[in-house]
């Protein structure tokens, strides 16, 4: 049967992208960027997951709102890297577990979680920024995917306390699946950051702290809140939040942080945290 | 109203997108979209009026593209992540576009940072 490893809470603003395209590793803007996937980055390695569930939001690329999905999984085989305005990043195309997504298509829909689904196509860096952070290609990308997109762009968007249903809910489709794979949750967005109006560039280094505590030791209390409450404390963009809370409810509640990073360059903060299962525990020690 | 929107409205300078929003700007957001398509995108660069043309865009909604009035597109109904693309065709960052929607130079937004090489 397959099982959850744990999951990873991380930004996924496009400049952590570029960085990597531009090989910043050693410039002393973005190091501290790096140095903190280093462990996430080492503990995939370690654990060797077959497939990585992305709960993501896609940025009025893949799709339009002439018809915004609220969810939307991907049942492909493959992705492109989707062109956003100067052509796709030069990795190679993401690669989909269509058994995985086919039978959490049949799991969610029969657990009254009414998901729409898509084949193949292109995803823009809402998955691949910090994707090649902690997973690069070297040439071939190192396993496959299953990504989830949740609507955070045009409002009403769902609610903090159904993107963890929707985790929970995930979470029975996984381990429902027959075949012995190992999987990882991943959510992408935020952490405080907004991209509109005279209140844009808006930051909140005392709230994401705090959400990053709550989100390992108290998520119920995230799930509680409203909208309007993650927009005042963490900017519009912060809502895209609910996509953690999406990836802890998939995890178990003995799932425990082992380690997060926090870095606040420019307009966004770029945050990744690691939750591990306790039956994954092999010796593994974050540094 | 949407209960989980309840107080945004307070908040100052801060345009939420919603189906209203998205229903105004609909013509507007589906042009800066396609610049997903190189050829989109092409045409733009060569003759930015056969592009407004084709896309049907309003006199007002082809001043602020032309003008890359950041501020007015936003208070107008734009998608901050359509016009991303229209930043990206254009050569302009998120930071100098940020400066826009608050009224300041790249500079003095910049002096606001933690980092600003970090772009």
């Amino acid at each position: 049967m397959a099982k959850i490893l744990g999951g990873i809470g991380t930004s996924h603003v496009p400049t952590i992208g570029g960085a990597y395209d531009r090989n910043k590793q050693n410039d002393p803007d973005w190091t501290p960027l790096f140095r903190g996937y280093e462990p996430v980055k080492a503990w995939l390695s370690q654990r060797k997951p077959d497939v990585l569930v992305f709960f993501y939001n896609d940025h009025a690329t893949t799709f339009f709102f002439d018809h915004y999905p609220t969810f939307a999984l991907g049942v492909g085989a493959e992705y492109a890297i989707a062109d956003e305005g100067v052509g796709p990043r030069a990795v190679p195309p993401l690669q989909g577990h269509a058994g995985l997504a086919r039978h959490m298509a049949d799991a969610l829909v029969n657990d009254e979680f009414d998901i729409s689904v898509f084949q193949d196509l292109p995803i823009d860096h809402g998955v691949h920024s910090p994707l090649t952070m902690f997973w690069p290609p070297s040439p071939g990308w190192p396993g496959k995917i299953v990504p989830i997109e949740i609507n955070v762009l045009q409002h009403p968007i769902p609610t903090p306390a159904r993107c963890w249903k929707l985790g929970q809910a995930v979470r029975r489709a996984v381990l429902s699946y027959p075949e012995d794979l190992k999987v990882v949750i991943v959510g992408t967005g935020g952490l405080s950051h907004q991209m509109n109006g005279e209140r844009a560039g808006f930051n909140n280094e005392k709230w994401d702290r705090k959400f990053l505590d709550l989100i390992a030791r108290d998520p119920k209390k995230l799930v509680a809140m409203r909208h309007a409450d993650y927009i005042r404390l963490g900017g519009t963009e912060g809502a895209e939040e609910i996509m953690w809370l999406a990836m802890r409810g998939a995890l178990s509640p003995r799932a425990r942080k082992i380690h997060q990073s926090y870095y606040l360059p420019m307009t966004t903060a770029m945050a990744v945290a690691l939750f591990e299962e306790p039956q994954a525990k092999a010796g593994f020690k974050p540094r | 109203m949407n209960p989980q929107l309840k107080g945004v409205e307070k908040l100052e300078g801060t345009y939420l997108f919603d189906i209203a929003a998205s229903a105004k700007a609909l013509r507007l957001n589906r042009f800066l979209h396609g610049f997903t398509v190189p050829g989109n995108r092409a045409l733009f660069r060569e003759d930015p009026e056969a592009a407004f043309d084709k896309a049907g865009l309003s006199p007002e909604e082809r001043r602020m593209v032309r003008e890359l009035d950041w501020a007015a597109l936003i208070r107008y109904g734009a998608s901050f992540f359509c016009l991303e693309k229209l930043g990206r065709v254009k050569g302009v960052s998120n930071p100098e576009m940020v400066a826009g929607f608050r009224g300041e130079s790249l500079e003095e937004f910049l002096k606001t940072r933690n980092v600003p090489g970090a772009r």
